[in-house]
């Protein structure tokens, strides 16, 4: 099981290579046929205790392959270095200036990340949850109906729906028009919502857009938890004298939170990384650090500086995730 | 064309990133391998092209009018990332699919430095005599050995007379206050920054180290950081000039041309301080041996009668001497374009015009991450 996993993650890091890759690839062939032989020679005993290895070889080869070698590769890269701007094969040195270069120069893209995808979260959850609690208690034959209403902006794709907010917010859109028929612009200037007259390439347009790419999965996991939830529960804290306020408080809204917690880690993760609602609805003060991992490596062909940067988000949003999980609890993880 | 980035590419990118965040290297080192193969079997000569840089019939009428087989692509949508596609095959050494590719001037120039691209077989492209003389001796190739124009651009600006409500004539309008936030300036580093600098009075031909340039990089964060640019874009500033949202944006004449017979009150113009010129060349990449095929596309294209049916399509000016007389006799609306003044632009147009020399590698790369760290990338 070790053996396929190592090997695996040997060929696709480029530990071994060439002859040496095709050796490794033997071994874990003779493994696999070894496995199966014992199996099928060995008795029900045999069988019964390599059953659970037999299952897991699909799973850990998967993980090994696609996540556990990249992840390798990408960390060996963060720490290598370029001789030349266009030299390919960066050097592994343990350049650890990547990653301070990757804090000094982008550290307002990660704030900025962290800020937008942290207030799209918190907007998924007013919007959402209240959506997804008339679905579950108030949907009654139009549940499914309802439930497809929230997936089907999924039937078009998300840079579709990110252009066309981009149309509905444009200075001559409609939008636009309706906000100066109903004279609101000082009101939304005031709350900052509004730039000089514009609501597209601003940051609420930003935050508005992922919070509505992402909306989906936050009113899916909350409706699961909600759907769940013993309507026998409240009526029988009403009997014993409860406020309908309360009883929601104390019984829907803690039965609710282990979908709360899960949409908040589907909205929040993806979100931090975005960088197609910064590039269509923002401007060059909104860029988000998916945006500059885009560019550092595709345009500035700095691999190493842009492999660091990953790594840098993938830790943040892992402490992000450790400190939630400790403070919100996941043991009724829906 | 040069920095294109439009809808269809941005799928593609954000696919390649997609699938990069997660597994870049891993990536990069398994397509290491495969860029073999392709040009050296068979004896179809592929030429890989900008998008919508070729008129319907020109295709088909090469390979009916000489017998070469030939393939006609359009997948290079950005000189840098065509450049990221291709590095790992060509810094191997390997050869790439394609036999001839069209980078912007600079990209072939770094081409050249890299030794990617092979000496043209000129002696075979009789028609070379019909290249225009302004673009001869190129700084980074003397003696026209390496490369040949496809078709030439001025990079000025555009505006939309509904939401300006005046006519404009400088490059200090993108900076008036009245269009705050409502300014457009293109991902192209070269053409951008090209406009600033002539309004600061620098000529782009002398700019060989950054520090030479850094006002114009300075003005441009200032405006950036005051809110006038309300963003940074590829091709699709058309669709941002068209629909108002931009007032007026650095601009490329070709796509102004078109989009103004839609909407009159689109509007482009070489602003009095100077607009830059660029081309898109062919070279043909290392690893290629279709000599004769090569030299014979060449050879057709430089053809007056091919290089006119091309420009009455792409409107954009033709590097071919005679394009200007096939046009006209070609009557109806080519004809017409014969007498445009941005297709053919008069010694005093072309006198306010400029181009950027070569920038070392080290140079080139000061500049790229300046400008990076403005546009917010």
């Amino acid at each position: 099981m070790v053996a396929l996993g190592l090997g695996a993650v040997a060929i696709a890091a480029e530990w071994v290579t060439g002859a040496a890759s095709y050796a490794v690839g033997g071994v874990m062939f003779v493994v696999v046929v070894a496995l199966i032989w014992t199996v099928i020679m060995g008795g029900p005993e045999t069988r019964r205790a390599l059953a659970p290895y037999g299952l897991l070889k699909p799973g850990v080869l998967w993980l090994c392959l696609f996540f556990l070698a990249p992840l390798w590769s990408m960390m060996v890269m963060s720490l290598s270095s370029k001789e030349s701007r266009f030299d390919f094969f960066p050097s592994f040195t343990w350049e650890w200036s990547n990653y301070s270069t990757a804090f000094s120069e982008f550290g307002p893209q990660f704030a900025r990340s962290f800020l937008y995808a942290g207030i799209a979260t918190v907007l998924t959850i007013v919007i959402g949850f209240p959506l997804a609690y008339v679905i579950a208690f108030r949907g009654g034959k139009y549940r499914n109906l309802l439930l497809g209403l929230v997936v089907v902006p999924f039937f078009t794709s998300y840079l579709i729906r990110t252009l066309a907010w981009g149309n509905l917010l444009a200075d001559e859109g409609p939008v636009i028009a309706v906000i100066d028929a109903l004279r609101l612009e000082w009101f939304l200037e005031s709350l900052q919502i509004m730039d000089n007259g514009k609501l597209l390439n601003t940051p609420a347009a930003v935050i508005g857009g992922l919070t509505y790419n992402f909306l989906p999965f936050m009113v899916l996991p909350i409706y699961v938890s909600l759907e769940k939830v013993d309507v026998g529960l409240v009526d029988a804290a009403m009997d014993l004298y409860s406020s309908a306020s309360r009883a929601f408080r104390k019984i829907v809204v803690p039965l609710a939170l282990p979908g709360v917690f899960a949409g908040s880690l589907l909205v929040f993760i993806p979100a931090s990384g975005d960088f197609v609602n910064a590039q269509f609805l923002g401007n060059p003060n909104t860029t988000m650090i998916g945006n500059s991992i885009q560019d550092q490596f595709l345009r500035q062909l700095n691999y190493p500086v842009a492999s660091a940067m990953s790594f840098v988000l993938m830790f943040i949003i892992t402490i992000f995730v450790l400190l939630y999980t400790k403070f919100l609890g996941t043991e009724d993880l829906a | 064309m040069a920095g294109k980035l439009n809808r269809r590419d941005f799928l593609i990118r954000s696919g390649v990133v997609g699938v990069g965040a997660l597994s870049l290297p891993a990536l990069l080192a398994a397509c290491g391998g495969d860029g073999s193969g392709g040009s050296s079997g068979g004896g179809t000569m592929f030429f890989d092209n900008w998008p919508e840089y070729m008129d319907t019939e020109t295709v088909a009428a090469f390979t009916k009018d000489t017998g070469v087989a030939f393939k006609y692509g359009e997948s290079f949508n950005d000189n840098n990332e065509y450049f990221a596609k291709i590095q790992p095959a060509m810094s191997k050494g390997d050869a790439i699919e394609a036999d001839i590719l069209a980078p912007t001037f600079w990209m072939a120039a770094r081409f050249r430095q890299l030794d990617w691209i092979q000496k043209l077989p000129k002696d075979k492209i009789p028609n070379f005599a019909n290249l225009r003389d302004d673009l001869k001796g190129q700084p980074w190739d003397k003696n026209d050995e390496y490369h040949l124009p496809y078709q030439t651009g001025i990079a000025g600006i555009a505006y939309n007379l509904e939401v300006t409500g005046r006519e404009l004539k400088s490059t200090a309008d993108l900076f008036d206050a009245a269009f705050k936030g409502k300014i457009g300036m293109l991902t192209e580093m070269r053409d951008t920054i090209g406009l600033i600098a002539m309004s600061q009075g620098l000529k782009l031909a002398e700019i060989t180290t950054f520090d030479q340039a850094a006002a114009a990089f300075e003005q441009l964060e200032k405006a950036k950081n005051d809110g006038q640019i309300r963003a940074f874009t590829g091709n699709d500033y058309v669709d941002d000039l068209d629909a108002g949202n931009f007032a007026a944006c650095v601009a490329w004449s070709g796509d102004v041309l078109q989009l103004s017979k839609d909407n009159p009150n689109i509007r482009f113009f070489i602003p009095e301080e100077g607009g830059t010129s660029w081309f898109d060349t062919m070279v043909w990449m290392k690893g290629s041996d279709k000599a004769d095929a090569v030299a014979a596309w060449m050879n057709y294209i430089y053809d007056p009668v091919n290089a006119a049916r091309i420009t009455a399509t792409v409107q954009y000016i033709s590097p071919v001497k005679g394009v200007q007389d096939e046009l006209s006799k070609m009557g109806g609306d080519a004809a017409a374009l014969a007498e445009d003044p941005l297709l053919f632009p008069d010694a005093a147009t072309l006198g306010n015009l400029q181009s950027w020399g070569a920038l070392s590698e080290e140079e080139e790369a000061k500049f790229d991450e300046a400008f990076s760290a403005i546009t917010g990338a």
